[in-house]
């Protein structure tokens, strides 16, 4: 390792879903409880410890969670909740350092070696973490301290739930040996079994095999990057938060749908959901995807990228369908996903524009703007089918996402 | 190929081609120049594929033996304005080298042979027209700013050139502002129909028109014609060749208001003045300005969140309804600084419709730019 120590933290909200729905719900406290898409095909988001107990994890299909845990209390997600929650914890992070990489909505990497002349510590740093984001926002949260992101990973999840655990400087090799190798990032179920051919079974047994006998099992390039990790060698640095890249909608349907008339009702909704998350973040993007999912999970992408930013439902959809052009829509589908991309700059989405207005007359934009306004209130206040399109009236039952 | 030639008339040949080789190019070639040796001149030409400049020297060269060779554009051109003498030797040694010798000065570059050089496209029967370098400068110089470049509105990303038998007209927009320029000009040049003029052609072709304008020409000297789909340029000891964008430019005249009601004006300096400084701390891209317009003042404001505001009245001619609208002032600077008048003319309506710019008087005839306002 170069340069200074460093001191990462490394925070994961427990059972994040599953404990926001029993904090909004003190009848849910101590049942167990999980979170999933609600159809037939959907899959478990998260589950409380409760239900941990009967064996239900994280991207199960829900059928199963089911069986294994019949009196289970299931939920669909609501990720404007838990990204608003989320928001309020990782502003509570950002008062200790500015370095602090989001990794999902309930996991982050935070880098406070600059933080400690003023908040004391890395545990020490952790432990305030903690308290302030039970006090203030209900939720438990696990931590590892280590010099790495990797150490400082594991250390997390070794302490779950509600823990915290600190790899002593200097001591990151020491902490990992005792480990399974099956702990590295990058050693999947196959490098495994060949690590275990050679008689490699934990992490300070890799560190100690030479470098040409690892090579014969795993390739000269994994060899050499497996045994920094082993090493405790780990230089990626905490890279800050970085903003949004794409703003999207997809559903997996209860059963399949074919057909272009389906398929348009279907992108029709999901179109107002990417508009109403873009105006929601102030985003307006240039780039829309359609995405299509097959029945045998083949899956196509198509994009255009418009001239001017748009954040229009209408915009969005008149995209996407004419990408649908370009796909056979008469196969069955299992899933579609509409997304916004290459978002304008703050500035640069002001700017009107001539032929736009031309042909379609600004008072004819505006009513639109105003309009999505109006229905954008309507859906914070009542939820997102508080009102909908006559054209989808019929819909119910449908599974959301994020 | 061996010649001999002045290192500015060589320096002047190869100028002209650097604007036109691919810098970063998948074909090697195309970073290079071709030099022929041939009839008791230097020619040097460049091609990008679509464009394609050919620039015959003559004058203070001496073609020892007829030859040709390709060579790094770059290289040669930095060699050869960095020369101790007035004078260099030109010759092809064994394997594509070039000799460059000046004085006490002697380099040997990698070339190509000019057989792998890519053919430059020759235009039979090409009906000229003439033109007058500084008007169609001019011309060129007040829309050309307004080019788009995003690259995915191809359509834009040039200059619309429509003649007719009473007038020329060019045109440009990247659909947000709008420039026009127009002359009375009886020539049709053979074109039925408008055609759009790529930006790197342009760019090209402004160089060599304010060389014509320096240098003085000989009316009848320089000439534009269309063959195909290209455009080429042609003076004394010059070929510029270009490939026309193919594609429908929009309907301009949809866009171009009728006479605003609110009609104010105001001197051309002060305003780009006021406009520079006040938009100094504007948020960073667009550069958004207010205007807020009452009787007598125009007041220029902006604002950034993160540095501060900034704010100046200018005194200008208006009677009108106040009105607040928004602009990138970029855009409007961009036209204040091609206009000649003392005075400009700005038409508005609304906040939300089109501002038309004019100048005060005739120096600036023919000439209307329109910008989109900016929602505040």
């Amino acid at each position: 390792m170069t340069g200074r120590p460093r001191t990462i933290l490394h925070l994961d909200l427990d059972a994040f879903y599953a404990s926001v729905e029993q904090l909004d719900a003190p009848s849910l406290r101590g049942r167990p409880v999980i979170v999933g898409g609600p159809s037939r095909r959907g899959v478990v988001c998260a589950a409380s410890y409760e239900a941990r107990r009967f064996g239900v994890r994280s991207a199960m299909p829900t059928a199963q969670a089911r069986k294994l845990c019949p009196d289970g209390v299931f939920l669909p997600p609501r990720f404007d909740r838990y990204s608003a929650l989320s928001e309020q914890v990782f502003a509570i992070y950002r008062r200790y350092t500015p370095l602090v990489e989001p990794l999902s909505l309930d996991e982050a990497f935070l880098d406070v070696t600059a933080s400690r002349a003023l908040h004391g510590g890395g545990r020490d740093i952790a432990a305030a973490i903690k308290r302030a984001v039970r006090a203030e926002c209900g939720l438990a949260v696990s931590a590892g301290v280590a010099e790495v992101k990797l150490a400082a990973k594991i250390a997390t999840d070794l302490g779950k739930p509600d823990g915290l655990v600190e790899v002593p400087e200097g001591g990151v090799a020491a902490f990992l040996a005792p480990l399974p190798v099956g702990r590295l990032w990058g050693v999947g179920p196959v490098t495994e079994a060949a690590l275990r051919k050679l008689g490699v079974t934990t992490i300070g047994d890799l560190g100690r095999t030479p470098d040409a006998a690892l090579a014969t099992a795993v390739g000269t390039s994994s060899a050499r990057g497996l045994r920094a990790l082993a090493l405790g060698e780990d230089p990626r640095d905490v890279v800050p938060d970085e903003a949004a890249k794409s703003v999207g909608a997809e559903e997996t349907f209860g059963e399949d749908l074919s057909g272009r008339a389906a398929l348009e009702r279907a992108l029709l909704e999901q179109a107002g959901r990417v508009g109403r998350r873009l105006r929601a973040a102030g985003l307006a993007g240039h780039v829309v995807t359609l995405k299509v999912k097959y029945a045998d999970f083949t899956l196509v992408t198509r994009r255009t990228t418009l001239a001017n930013a748009t954040d229009d439902d209408r915009a969005i959809f008149e995209a996407v369908r004419a990408q649908l052009e370009r796909v056979d829509a008469e196969r069955p589908v299992r899933l579609t996903g509409v997304s916004v991309s290459g978002f304008a700059g703050e500035a640069e989405r002001g700017q009107l524009d001539l032929f736009q207005a031309a042909l379609a007359p600004p008072p004819e934009v505006e009513k639109r703007r105003s309009l999505n306004a109006a229905l954008d209130v309507l859906a914070r206040r009542f939820g997102d089918r508080a009102v909908t399109r006559a054209d989808l009236a019929d819909e119910d039952g449908r599974e959301d996402d994020g | 190929m061996e010649l001999k030639i002045g290192v500015a008339e060589l320096s002047k040949a190869l100028g002209r081609s650097q604007g036109i080789v691919e810098k970063k190019s998948t074909m090697p070639i195309l970073s290079h120049v071709l030099l022929e040796a041939k009839k008791g001149q230097l020619v040097v030409s460049a091609t990008d594929l679509d464009l394609a400049v050919s620039s015959e020297h003559g004058e203070s060269c001496e073609v020892l033996k007829e030859g040709a060779l390709a060579v790094s554009a770059r290289h040669l051109y930095e060699i050869v304005r960095a020369l101790p003498e007035q004078q260099v030797t030109l010759k092809r040694a064994n394997n594509n080298y070039l000799e460059v010798r000046s004085g006490p000065s002697e380099f040997r570059i990698v070339g190509l042979p000019a057989e792998d050089f890519p053919a430059l496209p020759r235009f039979e029967k090409v009906t000229f027209t003439d033109v007058k370098p500084d008007e169609l400068l001019e011309m060129i110089e007040r829309t050309f700013f307004a080019v788009s470049n995003d690259e995915t509105r191809y359509n834009l990303n040039g200059v619309y050139f429509e003649p007719s038998p009473e007038v020329l007209r060019l045109v440009a927009t990247d659909g947000h502002r709008l420039s026009l320029s127009e002359r009375p000009s009886s020539s049709t040049f053979g074109l039925k129909r408008g055609v759009i003029l790529p930006k790197k052609g342009l760019q090209e072709l402004r160089k060599l028109l304010a060389e014509a304008v320096e240098g003085g020409t000989e009316a009848g000297e320089t000439k534009l014609g269309f063959v195909e789909n290209s455009a080429i340029f042609r003076r004394p000891g010059v070929i510029l060749s270009m490939r026309l964008i193919e594609g429908l430019f929009p309907d301009y005249r949809q866009v171009i208001p009728k006479q605003g009601e609110k009609v104010v004006r105001v001197g051309r300096d002060r305003l780009l003045e006021t406009l520079r400084r006040i938009s100094l701390l504007s948020t960073d891209k667009a550069h958004a300005v207010k205007l807020e317009l009452g009787k007598g003042t125009l007041r220029v404001l902006s604002q950034n969140p993160d540095l501060g505001e900034a704010k100046e009245e200018v005194p200008v001619e208006y009677e009108g309804e106040p009105l607040k609208i928004g602009f990138n002032a970029r855009y409007l600077m961009d036209v204040l600084a091609v206009v000649k008048s003392a005075d400009v003319q700005l038409e508005l309506a609304d906040d939300l419709s089109p501002g038309v710019l004019h100048g005060g008087d005739e120096k600036d005839q023919g000439f209307t730019a329109v910008v989109m306002p900016m929602r505040i």
